[in-house]
């Protein structure tokens, strides 16, 4: 039987060791976004002392799983490995994770009991264990009678909450009877998820249909998809955006009764602009998607981006003309901590 | 028998059962990955649930991932599960499996 | 399962304790004895499991009539205490202390059976114990190891954490086993217990293994620890005895049958005296004939 051991990929010569193993079994990416967010590694050794296995763990999600052809003993390494990580997941109170994978891997997790969330011709992802997706949706807030209301949702990373957001809510809010708003909650952004939470209550307060709902995992945020096994950026893109995008129109509209969804358009982001677009292709026709014109101020564009520009550059003034008051008392409060934050190297491009 | 936190025990290699236990409210309930599901599905939801009786717990969600354990295995792994997930290892209550 | 003192001890194999498919099939392969670990071959965070699954498993399994011992947990571990308290409650046949450095060490063993046995309605005596000498201090105080005691079984070499304690490692020769074998072997001896040699890990290096195991047999161990199914039948074959071992054991024992049924109290073969030592290897022979099929019932070589 193979021994599972623990790879240590800070010592060069193991690092070299599964970079080889995972070439001779195709996967050619090592990128430093794919591979610097690795958390821990494990690998089979056979009975010759060779590798012939191996698979990783970054924060939750499982990746870089490989096991040698050998065709007798390929689905008990497969298993072998992914009972490893779990173990490992497991002794760090993780009980929840995810895997974004080939598509013809689906089924050999899915025997794992790991759960299909969405699937592309060229990926599909994957959860296992507790709280779900399920969970995750029985938990959100519901209306009498929602099954027959007109309910819709915007979906926005609001880092911070712009005026802009809160007129695309403020629309949303007057058309429909219900709307959830779902704040992306990755910790990659200037504001955290907390701060960007509570920005986004505190801005919608006055819309008494409006409900501010956690992203959780579910409506991914592209930091935390591993990508390595996909030829470009493009593709990464593309398939993260319709793998986002059905797990919104196959899961968690029809459990909410979702009708309606509302898009900002990001006049300077050929990033956004593409993601509406596949969003819509995707959702529609199932799923009404109402892309809104940006938001403007005296004929300033409002963008969170120009926001974090601003406090970069020193500028409280002008912020005040592209925030709810909300979010200015918030920015004001804390100016010196964001401007830390900014000097530490927090990235305060991209949405 | 309050559950805590989530209770993992077993593995998904061959002749072994994973057994993931958390808190729920309508009683037991089981969900059961395994490729004998049809003929012994049943059977491996009455071990998992006689085994949680038995320790004291009467509402708990499972996920049980099967890969053709005895038995014996299924009634191990769930009281293994069931005492991490009330915190209570340190004292292994052995005549839950007699 | 009641512990039996005196049996065939050739092959004692080692299987993981969390290992439901290895714990499940270990009776198949034929070992005299199986050792079930819940030592080195589990995780730290998985003694608890495991502890469950060997306790079911001694409970349930059929492990073909085969000895079953478990290695628990040293007396420096916090799962000592309930490992010991679960093996006395499953019935296990034997239990092994891992890293025993002095009579002592085997003395709380013992205690703590009783008070388990106590405590769970067990048989006092009914289980055995055997100490694994892993280091220069467990080979000095062998002697008193091996006779701390009446329920002692067995001891056992175990060569990896000996020689990491030696400042040294494996190597093919043996060499640097050499002292601590042949002490544990006299002091298993002088104390009329067993003696078992340390496992060897190479599975592909066959020649190596055969030469090891020749060897220790030739020093006079009763058994060796196994890590592999596939060294059963290896062991089995150099521990098998000659025809002519063969034939003069079944004379002793004929000469045995003869002074009974005359009623004499002294045996004597081809003019000499039978002594106790004799009629004992003459009964090991045939045990061992008779469990490798060398012998039919009646007695009549059936060997190659």
């Amino acid at each position: 039987m193979d021994k599972t051991v623990e790879l240590f990929l800070t010592l060069p010569e193991t690092k070299k060791r599964w970079q080889k193993f995972l070439i001779s079994q195709g996967i050619n990416n090592f990128s430093s976004r794919e591979v610097a967010v690795i958390d821990h590694t494990v690998g089979l050794i056979d009975e010759d002392g060779q590798l012939v296995g191996t698979g990783s763990i970054a924060g939750n999600v499982l990746k870089y799983i490989a096991v040698s052809n050998d065709a007798s003993v390929q689905g008990a390494r497969f298993n072998q490995i992914v009972s490893a990580l779990e173990e490992y997941l497991f002794s760090q109170k993780i009980y929840h994770s995810f895997v974004f994978t080939k598509a013809k891997y689906s089924a050999s997790f899915s025997h794992l009991n790991f759960k299909e969330l969405a699937h592309t011709d060229e990926a599909a992802f994957l959860e296992s264990g507790t709280p779900n997706i399920q969970d995750f949706l029985a938990k959100i807030p519901r209306i009498e009678d929602q099954n027959h209301k007109k309910v819709a949702a915007i979906v926005m990373n609001a880092n911070p909450f712009t005026l802009g957001h809160q007129a695309l809510v403020k629309l949303a809010s007057s058309e429909n009877d219900l709307v959830y708003v779902f704040v992306v909650a990755t910790d990659a952004s200037l504001f955290k998820t907390s701060e960007r939470m509570e920005l986004v209550k505190k801005g919608t307060s006055e819309y008494p249909n409006v409900l501010v709902i956690s992203g959780g995992d579910y409506l991914v945020s592209q930091s935390t998809f591993p990508a390595y096994f996909l030829k470009s950026p493009d593709e990464l893109i593309a398939t993260q955006t319709e793998i986002d995008a059905l797990i919104f129109k196959n899961t968690i509209a029809p459990k909410l009764a979702i009708k309606k969804r509302y898009l900002g358009t990001e006049p300077f982001s050929r990033t956004t602009n593409f993601y509406n677009q596949s969003l819509k292709n995707t959702l529609s026709p199932k799923i009404d998607v109402e892309i809104v014109k940006r938001f403007c101020n005296n004929d300033q564009i409002i963008t969170a981006t120009r926001v974090r520009q601003l406090i970069k550059s020193n500028n409280l003034k002008d912020i005040s003309n592209l925030v709810p008051t909300t979010t200015f008392d918030f920015i004001n409060k804390n100016y010196q901590i964001l401007q830390e934050r900014i000097k530490k190297g927090m990235n305060i491009n991209g949405n | 028998m309050e559950i805590k936190t989530v209770g993992v025990a077993g593995t998904l290699e061959s002749s072994d059962i994973q057994i993931m236990v958390s808190a729920g409210q309508n009683g037991i309930e089981i969900d059961l990955e395994s490729e004998v599901a049809k003929s012994y599905g049943d059977q491996i939801k009455k071990v998992i649930t006689d085994t949680l009786k038995k320790f004291g717990i009467e509402n708990a969600k499972v996920k049980a991932t099967d890969k053709g354990a005895l038995d014996c295995v299924i009634a191990a792994r769930t009281l293994a599960a069931a005492q991490r997930a009330t915190e209570t290892t340190d004292k292994p209550r052995l005549e839950v499996l007699q | 399962m009641t512990y039996v003192k005196n049996r065939l001890r050739r092959t004692m194999m080692f299987v993981p304790g969390n290992n439901p498919a290895m714990v499940k099939d270990a009776g198949i392969y034929g070992a005299d004895s199986i050792m079930l670990d819940l030592e080195d071959a589990v995780s730290l965070t998985e003694k608890d499991a495991a502890r469950m699954l060997v306790f079911n498993a001694i409970k349930t399994v059929d492990f073909g009539g085969a000895e079953v011992v478990v290695r628990i947990n040293g007396q420096d571990t916090p799962f000592y205490d309930e490992d010991v308290k679960a093996m006395v409650r499953a019935g296990v046949d034997v239990i092994r202390l891992p890293k025993t450095e002095s009579a002592a060490m085997i003395k709380k063993l013992v205690a703590d059976m009783e008070k388990a046995e106590e405590e769970y309605g067990v048989e006092k005596g009914s289980i055995g114990v055997m100490a694994a000498i892993e280091s220069a201090k467990g080979v000095l105080n062998a002697p008193e190891i091996a006779t701390a005691t009446p329920l002692m079984m067995g001891l056992a070499v175990s060569g990896e954490d000996y020689t990491a304690d030696m400042h040294t490692h494996r190597y093919p020769d043996g060499r640097e086993l050499e002292f601590a074998r042949n002490m544990v072997l006299q002091a298993a001896r002088a104390a009329d217990v067993y003696a078992f040699d340390t496992v060897f890990s190479n599975m592909n290096d066959t020649e190596g293994f055969y030469r090891e195991t020749k060897y220790i047999y030739e020093l006079g161990y009763d058994g060796k620890s196994l890590v592999n199914p596939r060294q059963i039948p290896m062991v089995n074959k150099v521990f098998n005895p000659t025809k002519d071992e063969i034939e003069n054991a079944l004379a002793v024992q004929n000469a045995i049958q003869e002074a009974k049924a005359k009623g004499s109290g002294v045996i004597s073969m081809n003019g000499k005296m039978v002594d106790k030592p004799v009629v004992e290897k003459a009964d090991r022979v045939i045990e061992t004939a008779k469990a490798s099929n060398l012998i039919d019932e009646e007695g009549n070589y059936i060997g190659e």
